[in-house]
């Protein structure tokens, strides 16, 4: 049995458009992670960018695999997954590419998914939402809420970025929804399938570029639209 | 409760979630303001047609213009029919669900074994 720092750990940054915070994301990863376990790997998964973000990332020591069509967020993350699963990895980290999560919270989260043997673990930016944008706040606590009444999952944070998967996770745990949608299923999946969910507090880096990328408050309603769909639809068969 | 009543009730969510969808649509920049008009014009006049079908169906009734049997046999025929259309709806879109997660998947296996071959 591999401990802690013997394991073979995965942190895959799903990215469309981001030649702007790509480096910086995988430089910092680097600055962190660097010593910490045995052996690492970073995992860059560009979602059919239009830009050099794909170019850009291959300079790195990150693995980088570039989707041929845009297929969005959920499909880039289950890409990522993949792989990782492929390679044998035991644990695995996503980040988002816009530079929002602090890698150690990243660190932070593995070594908690180690030692209290969780399958998937949040990393949640309401239970600390000090300098959180208010609009995010509600957005956020907004679709939680949705995704309890849905799914009857009750977590803070259920469209955070920052999540760790164990090995098991990695094997069993599929989604259908490629948008944004995919982080509440993602959950609502993981339910089904009585894995180990918990959640932990994180850091969130506001900065003017990152404001401008990922889900907006309006996006949440056809996030909402997808998961009542989803959920209705299935209740006739999956 | 009268009749009327439930049919705005059972009907009100549907139209509000299509002001919605509107809303959403033109915010998230997926329609311009011109074509946002429109679908949000289309469903308030809907809206205003659920509210007032009591007077509508007064006015048509009053005037011979709507005299149906309580159940013909061409009802049952349309009410099996509409049910079967709904079966089959829902059979196809689990056999589209799968063909997409099949597509999905492709592409997934493609996405990473062309990136790591041209890495070799």
């Amino acid at each position: 049995m591999k401990n802690g720092s013997q394991k073979k750990i995965g942190i895959v940054i799903p990215a469309y458009n981001e030649e702007k915070e790509i480096l910086n994301v995988i430089d910092n990863v680097n600055k962190k992670f660097k010593g910490k376990f045995s052996s690492y790997n970073i995992i860059v998964v560009d979602d059919g960018s239009d830009d050099e973000t794909a170019k850009l990332a291959s300079k790195t020591n990150a693995v980088v695999i570039r989707h041929i069509l845009n297929m969005g967020s959920g499909r880039a993350t289950a890409t990522g997954l993949s792989y990782a699963y492929q390679n044998n990895f035991d644990v695995v980290a996503t980040l988002d590419a816009d530079g929002q999560h602090d890698p150690v919270d990243a660190l932070t989260g593995i070594n908690i998914l180690i030692d209290k043997n969780y399958d998937l673990l949040i990393g949640s930016r309401l239970l600390d939402n000090t300098g959180m944008p208010t609009a995010k706040i509600i957005g956020n606590k907004g679709l939680s809420f949705i995704t309890y009444l849905l799914f009857g999952i009750n977590l803070t944070d259920s469209q955070s970025g920052l999540r760790i998967f164990s090995k098991r996770s990695l094997s069993e745990l599929k989604w259908k929804t490629s948008g944004y949608e995919f982080c509440s299923e993602m959950l609502w999946r993981a339910n089904q399938l009585n894995l180990k969910i918990n959640e932990f507090p994180i850091k969130a880096i506001y900065t003017e570029y990152s404001m401008t990328k990922g889900q907006n408050n309006w996006n949440a309603f056809n996030i909402i639209r997808a998961l009542i769909t989803r959920r209705i639809v299935e209740l006739f068969g999956e | 409760m009268s009749r009327y009543l439930i049919l705005i009730i059972l009907n009100a969510p549907l139209v509000i979630a299509g002001m919605l969808n509107a809303l959403v649509s033109y915010k998230t920049g997926k329609i311009n303001c011109k074509r946002a008009t429109v679908q949000f014009i289309i469903w308030v006049i809907i809206l205003a047609g659920i509210v007032s079908v009591k007077f509508i169906y007064e006015y048509l009734f009053s005037n011979h213009l709507t005299q149906t049997e309580p159940l013909s046999l061409f009802d049952v025929i349309e009410i099996t029919g509409i049910i079967l259309i709904l079966f089959i709806a829902n059979r196809t879109r689990i056999k589209l669900e799968n063909l997409e997660r099949t597509v999905y998947d492709i592409h997934q296996e493609l996405s990473i074994r062309t990136s790591l071959e041209k890495k070799k």
